[in-house]
């Protein structure tokens, strides 16, 4: 019983942060990324004040859009809540555990996706309809990447929910296999493209040709701007999580040890703080790719993805 | 009509012997997965048509079979029915789906009667294989499937392709089982695995919607075939929980493609009514005249691009743990397959969602492309009956598939008696709630902070200004059109795995051929026929000499 109630305190708290928190990140990104340029860059609270303001604007809708016009935004936050919830941030066994396996989070990016480009598509025009077409040539090779590393990862820890493969990686000796390095590799080119960061889309970016992620939401305003913007964080916090908690998994809390619990926030913090930094550098020190240099970045993903695989295969009948 | 044993006997049939019907749990399991197709091709305008109700009859009898003449006699009465459907709809297709029937029937007649062995189950998986639309044998279906009325395509597209799969199924499973080899699951992951890379790709190419639900059914076969591959795989090297999960998943995977794209192909057919076109080229903005149409088509794309909370997530989740099942096990040859067939699916999965965004936000999104787009009226009350009746039953399968994997459980235990299924970790009803709770948060946040209302203005467009008078929706050019919205698919993958001139792989290495050496021979017959007088007679004097020559060589020998 305490058990249950403190895993249910420690999922509140992890949802309340991490929905309360993803604006800090992304504003702490464009902070540091600005840094990095020579320039003073706006507030670290910027996008908060941004998102209220979007709230408190008339929100247009286009006389060429249908009905369902509301709906893609709608959709595109719901999705990337709820996988917001499911991967597990400070602490592992929380009560979204059983349901996080790594498949629905797939999933859950996927439905993210569809609706963003039906929002894109929605208004008829050319750059919605462009940006939605290189959407889905970006979306096969990142799925299909993936999925591909799950086997690496269901190979190690024999489990594929994200709080099981957690847990072993944290508990068991599993050391820096050459494997998991592919992978992290992997990982880290399609949550860029995901997120719509440099190299693959310039998240600065407004009306540019080869823009993918911005040219979607260009028709929407007001409120459901609001509601794409913010999941737009979310979707940054959420793939920071997921790396963080299969590959950076150490010191994190169990969700019913209250006294593990501290530790496992500031650690938390500090791996997001990592990683904004390393987020800032890579995209300052990168340039953005020709649209049809991306599914070829994408293709070595999936590649190392297999070859994370292959290697764990080969090492098992050497080990044998 | 008498009973023999568990089967009942009809009077008629082979002399002597009878036909046998037979009920099982397999049976059972893909006659409900046809029911609702047939009640929902009736209802949609087929109740009138003879051919239509010999279809269904040779379907059912196929089903029931107890014995290889019913089931042969059932299976050939669906292909003859069928293939008078299609030549109702379109003469063309006709003669190439006609002479894949004979190829199947040509197949599975000998396989019947052999003994169970490796050659009765390469006949089966060639004969079954042909009529489901396995690739390579698989390039018929786009041509043909598309061509008859909605109702039929839709009991094609659901049914058809099930009752041969059924074929494969009961003779993989059940009646060649003593004999299973390992690699016969294999060779049906990997035809699968085929199927669906094709399949996938040339659902986003197409431009036709008919041919693109076709070439979506070969997607879905194929993945329903690699799930029987590898649970025949697991049978066969007796791996119990995956040969579980596989099964469960091509079962789940049957039985919601079964609701699905019948309901989609029956949306089609009313946007062909409407619109006079199905070339998502001309349409676009049909959700503002089909707002009912529009909102099921969307659950069935739901379905087809296997998105979470659709009917077609559940098969998909399974499916995927069972390949990652099966790469933890057995040789490294074997493994680093099953690593290469992960990412087929991932791959596959991810173009059938390029697939689904595309019919719906080309066809029922955006602007008009074209008048008879605009003008489109709400659909008929026959196929809306329809297409709700299996909308409706779809929402089960997404929401509650674990409840329907306890049913299939039965058929499940009499193909692999040593199965285990393992709970369900996809569970879509927390999924729903952990929404709604973001769906609260974000309408307090709303009315707390934000204003309410929208207000309606002309699209910003880039700032560009407003067409001019005479084009009520602006310039149909400047959105998106079908082949734009592929050609970054097309140029990356398609130009690689279908060539330039986009051709199915299938048809260029297998049809082309067969349609060269038939050519070949037409020439050859047309020379003996125009042959002269002297030449046929030299001919027959010269084989006269040839015979007796070897006659009398025989002798003297």
């Amino acid at each position: 019983m305490l058990a249950f109630a403190l895993a249910l305190i420690a999922t509140a708290l992890h949802i309340s942060l991490c929905f309360a928190g993803a604006p800090l990140l992304m504003g702490l990104v464009n902070k540091l990324r600005a840094w990095l340029l020579g320039r003073r860059g706006p507030p670290v609270l910027q996008p908060y004040r941004h998102l209220a303001k979007l709230l408190r604007k008339s929100t247009l809708v286009p006389d060429t859009a249908t009905d369902l016009f509301t709906l893609w935004p709608l959709g595109v936050f719901l999705a990337l809540a709820v996988a917001t919830m499911l991967i597990p941030s400070f602490a592992t066994g929380m009560l979204t555990a059983q349901a996080g396996d790594y498949v629905t989070i797939v999933g859950l990016f996927a439905l993210a996706r569809a609706a963003t480009m039906l929002g894109g598509l929605e208004t008829g025009f050319s750059f919605g309809g462009a940006g939605a077409a290189r959407e889905a040539l970006f979306g096969i090779f990142a799925e299909g990447a993936l999925l591909v590393l799950l086997l690496a990862f269901a190979l190690l820890a024999h489990d594929t929910s994200l709080d099981g493969i957690a847990t072993v990686f944290r508990t068991a000796h599993i050391g820096i296999s050459v494997s998991l390095g592919f992978a992290l590799a992997a990982m880290l080119t399609v949550a860029l493209t995901e997120t719509g960061r440099i190299p693959t889309d310039n998240p600065s970016g407004h009306l540019e040709l080869a823009m993918v992620h911005e040219a979607m939401g260009l028709e929407y305003s007001g409120r459901l701007l609001a509601l794409l913007e913010f999941a737009g964080m979310l979707r940054l916090l959420a793939w920071m999580n997921l790396i963080g908690t299969i590959f950076l998994p150490f010191g994190m809390a169990r969700a019913a040890e209250i006294l593990s619990w501290p530790g496992g926030l500031a650690l938390w913090v500090g791996k997001l703080l990592v990683m904004a930094v390393a987020l800032s550098v890579f995209e300052v020190s990168r340039a953005k790719m020709r649209v049809f240099r991306v599914p070829e970045f994408l293709g070595a993903a999936l590649l190392l993805g297999m070859l994370a695989s292959v290697f764990l295969f080969v090492a098992a009948r050497i080990g044998a | 009509m008498g009973v023999v044993g568990n089967s009942i006997g009809l009077m008629f049939g082979l002399p002597g012997q009878g036909m046998h019907l037979h009920l099982d749990a397999l049976s059972l399991l893909f006659g409900c997965i046809l029911l609702p197709q047939v009640v929902a091709a009736s209802v949609a305008g087929m109740r009138a048509s003879v051919a239509f109700w010999a279809f269904v009859l040779g379907m059912a009898l196929a089903l029931l079979a107890a014995d290889g003449f019913t089931l042969i006699f059932g299976f050939e009465l669906m292909s003859a029915a069928s293939w008078l459907l299609v030549m109702q709809g379109d003469r063309k297709p006709a003669t190439l789906y006609a002479g894949v029937a004979i190829f199947s029937g040509a197949c599975l007649i000998p396989a019947l009667f052999l003994p169970a062995s490796s050659l009765a189950f390469v006949l089966i998986a060639l004969g079954a294989g042909a009529k489901a639309g396995l690739a390579p044998l698989h390039s018929w279906l786009p041509r043909a499937h598309p061509a008859p009325p909605a109702g039929v395509s839709a009991l094609m597209s659901g049914g058809m392709v099930k009752v041969a799969l059924y074929v494969l199924i009961r003779y993989a499973f059940i009646n060649l089982a003593p004999a299973q080899q390992p690699w016969w699951g294999e060779a049906l992951a990997a035809a699968g695995a085929l199927s669906v890379l094709i399949g996938a790709l040339r659902t986003v190419l197409e431009v036709e919607l008919k041919t693109a639900l076709a070439c979506s059914t070969v997607e879905h076969v194929g993945l329903i075939t690699v799930g029987l591959g590898l649970a025949l795989y697991a049978k066969a090297i007796g791996d119990a929980e995956l040969s579980g999960v596989a099964l469960q998943a091509a079962l789940l995977c049957a039985v919601a493609h079964g609701l699905f794209k019948p309901l989609l192909f029956i949306g089609a057919g009313e946007v062909k009514h409407a619109t006079g076109t199905t070339s998502l080229n001309w349409l676009g903005g049909l959700m503002r005249g089909m707002p009912r149409l529009g909102a099921l088509m969307l659950l069935g794309a739901a379905g087809m691009a296997a998105l979470p909370l659709g009917p077609g997530f559940a098969p998909e989740f399974l499916l995927f743990h069972a390949v990652i099942g099966a790469a933890a096990t057995g040789g490294i040859l074997a493994r680093i397959g099953f690593s290469a067939l992960l990412a087929v699916l991932g791959i596959g999965a991810a173009l059938a969602l390029g697939a689904a965004v595309r019919i719906i936000g080309l066809g029922f999104l955006g602007r008009p492309r074209s008048l008879h787009a605009a003008a489109a009226e709400d659909m008929r009350r026959g196929p809306f009956v329809a297409m709700a009746l299996l909308g409706a039953l779809a929402i089960p399968v997404a929401l509650v598939p674990g409840l329907l994997l306890d049913l299939l459980n039965p058929v499940i235990m009499l193909l692999a008696p040593e199965a285990q299924t393992p709970p369900l970790a996809y569970a879509p009803v927390t999924l729903l709630i952990l929404a709604g709770l973001a769906a609260l948060a974000a309408g307090f946040v709303q009315t707390r902070w934000g204003v309410r209302g929208l207000r309606e203005v002309p699209a910003w467009n880039g700032g560009f200004g407003r067409p001019p008078a005479w084009l009520p929706f602006g310039d149909p050019h400047t959105q998106a059109s079908a082949t734009g919205f592929a050609e970054p698919v097309m140029r990356v993958m398609g130009k690689g795995l279908l060539g330039a001139g986009m051709t199915d792989p299938a048809e260029r290495f297998l049809l082309a051929p067969l349609f060269r050496i038939q050519t070949r021979l037409i020439r050859l017959a047309e020379r003996v026929r125009r042959a002269t007088i002297r030449e046929r007679l030299a001919f027959v004097f010269a084989v006269l000499v040839a015979f007796l020559l070897a006659l009398g060589l025989g002798q003297g020998g």
